[in-house]
């Protein structure tokens, strides 16, 4: 009587040649783990806008979730602590964190620097020397003499000039829990960013 | 209420110091958000994931903030008498 052939292959050898490492790491078995695939051009979109790289390589839904939640959390992060916190000049070490979001973290520092704050010059009298420092605008205060002053806004050249009686400065100095949130909630976008951009650039790490 | 009236979106920052805690919410949303955006393979199980990771940061950072309220107020004194 002829045995009937089987339509399952016949179960591997517990040893030998062909047989799998005994307690081999799943991830190290290639039937497990798809062949990561370096994908350039979706890291340098990636880079450029947080999201593109996965629009780019066609997961478009994908690519817009990222958007949402890294430019979500950086413009809530602005929007609980202004503008004040993207500063790469005032606080060069959360700015480090924040510029992972890429070149839109770069553009709002230009804003800030180059358009929200004041430009303060001082001319040293012996050496005749102009060097320029930035601030943010004063808000009204009344001196040690009981002298009021005005609040500041930013000048046509940029340097401070006083802000008609009873207007606010030109903007808000962020201080307390709302500049550290605000500065926490763009600095976890960076990351959060940099780890699309990884995963942009080097496909099929993701399990399906 | 005036300081609502006053505030300028981007320009200044919100007058709520009071209620920093409340931000951590919308925070653990937005990570929660990009990060499973990239971490799940299928997206029709993404809002899901999303909630749950949402409430292990929040759970996680009430828990974290319950271990060193008892270790600061409690564990710490007890170790080390303090003069009040």
């Amino acid at each position: 009587m002829p045995i009937p052939q089987s339509s399952t292959p016949p179960a591997a050898a517990p040893y030998g040649p062909g047989a799998p490492a005994p307690h081999a790491p799943r991830h190290a078995t290639p039937d497990h783990q798809p062949p990561t695939e370096f994908d350039p051009a979706a890291g340098l979109f990636a880079i450029l806008l947080p999201g593109a790289g996965h629009f780019w390589a066609g997961e478009r839904v994908r690519g817009l979730l990222i958007a949402a939640g890294v430019l979500g959390l950086f413009v809530g992060g602005m929007l609980i602590g202004g503008i004040d916190i993207i500063d790469r000049r005032e606080n060069p070490i959360w700015f480090a964190g924040q510029a992972l979001v890429g070149p839109v973290a770069f553009g709002v520092d230009y804003i800030h620097q180059n358009h929200v704050k004041v430009v303060q010059r001082m001319q040293d009298p012996r050496t005749g020397q102009v060097t320029e420092s930035r601030r943010t605008p004063r808000p009204a205060y009344t001196d040690a003499n009981g002298i009021p002053h005005n609040a500041e806004q930013r000048g046509p050249d940029g340097a401070p000039v006083p802000a008609a009686a009873g207007a606010p400065a030109g903007s808000g100095k962020s201080l307390g829990r709302m500049y550290e949130l605000g500065t926490l909630y763009a600095a976890i976008a960076g990351m959060l960013n940099l780890i699309a951009v990884i995963d942009a650039a080097f496909r099929s790490r993701r399990a399906a | 209420m005036n300081l609502f009236l006053a505030w300028r979106p981007f320009l200044d920052p919100m007058q709520l110091h009071g209620w920093w805690w409340a931000f951590l919410v919308p925070l653990s949303l937005g990570i929660s958000v990009a990060y499973k955006a990239v971490r799940v393979g299928d997206l029709r199980d993404y809002w899901r994931q999303v909630a749950m990771m949402t409430v292990q940061i929040i759970l996680g950072m009430v828990l974290l903030g319950v271990a060193a309220f008892v270790i600061l107020g409690y564990v710490v004194p007890a170790i080390v008498p303090m003069d009040r």
